[in-house]
């Protein structure tokens, strides 16, 4: 027995119906809109192609770009945007140093005895150059110190 | 349609000088049977209509990768099946519009003075479409279409025994529904 004869009371008869006309003017309608959808995809294919290659190119040329770019001199905007970093390290080197000078101020009476000990040593020295002096350059010196209005000011 | 004169309108589908032509040819050749094939599946002209279109717009873009494994008319049903598979995602409501449809040509009966079998086979169409989607393609393909499993096998990418099954299992749901709603 064929699978299809069971329902042989059926037959292959359908209750639906196609529109009149509907095959007659399907076949032209359909090469129609196929003619117009590759047409349409040619374009679009056309269109992607085009941006691909672009973007491609665009991506080279930056590539290239960074890739093959020459080292820059130093100009002097570099120099100047370098500048402003130096107070503060002056800054900074000030504020270490305030703990020094500090230190300097309480080691200062203790360090008098060696400030004046220089002194004397100075005038040693100034004495040994005196001696070296002949008497005619020697009454020249003392004239000089004489015609000096402000040693003798002072010294008044 | 024999297969050489399907080989023939293929190569002339293939050179683009008589492409047109061909396809012509091929719809004149396929547009009913595919159409009923369609139809009976998602029952809505309108839908039918367009899935018709998108199905012979498929072949005219990819004919040229048509290898001839298959014959031509296995391989056009198979876009066709395709395309309402499609469909049947797209549109899950589809079976309520397709009940709608059957329900008013059941009302149409009943309001004229047509005979006892028009509304028996609206009742053999309606117990179809209980089927699902795989099961109601295996039936109609080889109940109307009277393809061999083999085909349908190609149609459907199924092996013979699982079609024999589901056509089996369409049988019985069918004669189930029939009893259950003979009046």
């Amino acid at each position: 027995m064929e699978p299809t004869d069971e329902f042989r009371d059926f037959g292959k008869k359908l209750p639906y119906q196609e529109p009149a006309g509907f095959f007659e003017q399907l076949s032209k309608k359909t090469l129609q809109q196929a003619k117009l959808r590759e047409q349409n995809r040619r374009k679009s294919l056309v269109l992607w192609r085009t941006v691909a290659f672009a973007a491609s190119l665009s991506v080279l040329a930056m590539l290239g770009y960074y890739m093959f770019e020459p080292e820059k001199p130093v100009t002097s905007q570099i120099v100047q945007e370098q500048q402003p970093v130096e107070p503060p390290q002056l800054k900074n080197q000030a504020i270490i140093k305030q703990p020094e000078v500090a230190e300097k101020k309480k080691v200062a009476p203790e360090k008098v005895l060696e400030k004046i000990d220089e002194k004397e040593i100075n005038t040693e020295d100034i004495g040994d150059v005196l001696a070296d002096l002949s008497d005619e350059e020697l009454s020249q010196l003392a004239a000089m110190y004489k015609a000096d209005p402000f040693i003798s000011e002072s010294e008044q | 349609m024999n297969e050489t004169s399907d080989a023939l309108l293929l190569s002339l589908i293939k050179n683009p000088a008589s492409k047109d032509k061909g396809f012509l040819q091929l719809m004149d050749a396929y547009k009913r049977p595919l159409y009923w094939h369609i139809r009976r599946l998602v029952v809505s002209h309108e839908d039918a209509e367009d899935i018709l279109q998108e199905t012979f717009i498929n072949v005219y873009r990819f004919a040229d990768s048509f290898k001839g494994e298959s014959k031509v008319f296995t391989w056009l049903y198979r876009i066709a099946t395709n395309e309402c598979t499609k469909h049947f995602r797209k549109n899950k409501n589809w079976l309520k519009n397709a009940e709608l449809i059957t329900d008013q040509m059941i009302g149409n009966i009943s309001g004229s003075d047509s005979d006892n079998s028009e509304a028996m086979l609206v009742k053999f169409q309606q117990s179809i479409l209980k089927l699902p989607d795989k099961q109601r393609m295996v039936f109609n393909l080889r109940y109307y279409d009277e393809l061999s499993y083999e085909e349908i096998g190609q149609i459907l990418d199924s092996s013979v025994n699982t079609l024999k099954t589901n056509y089996h299992y369409a049988s019985e749901k069918i004669k189930q529904y029939l009893i259950e709603h003979a009046s």
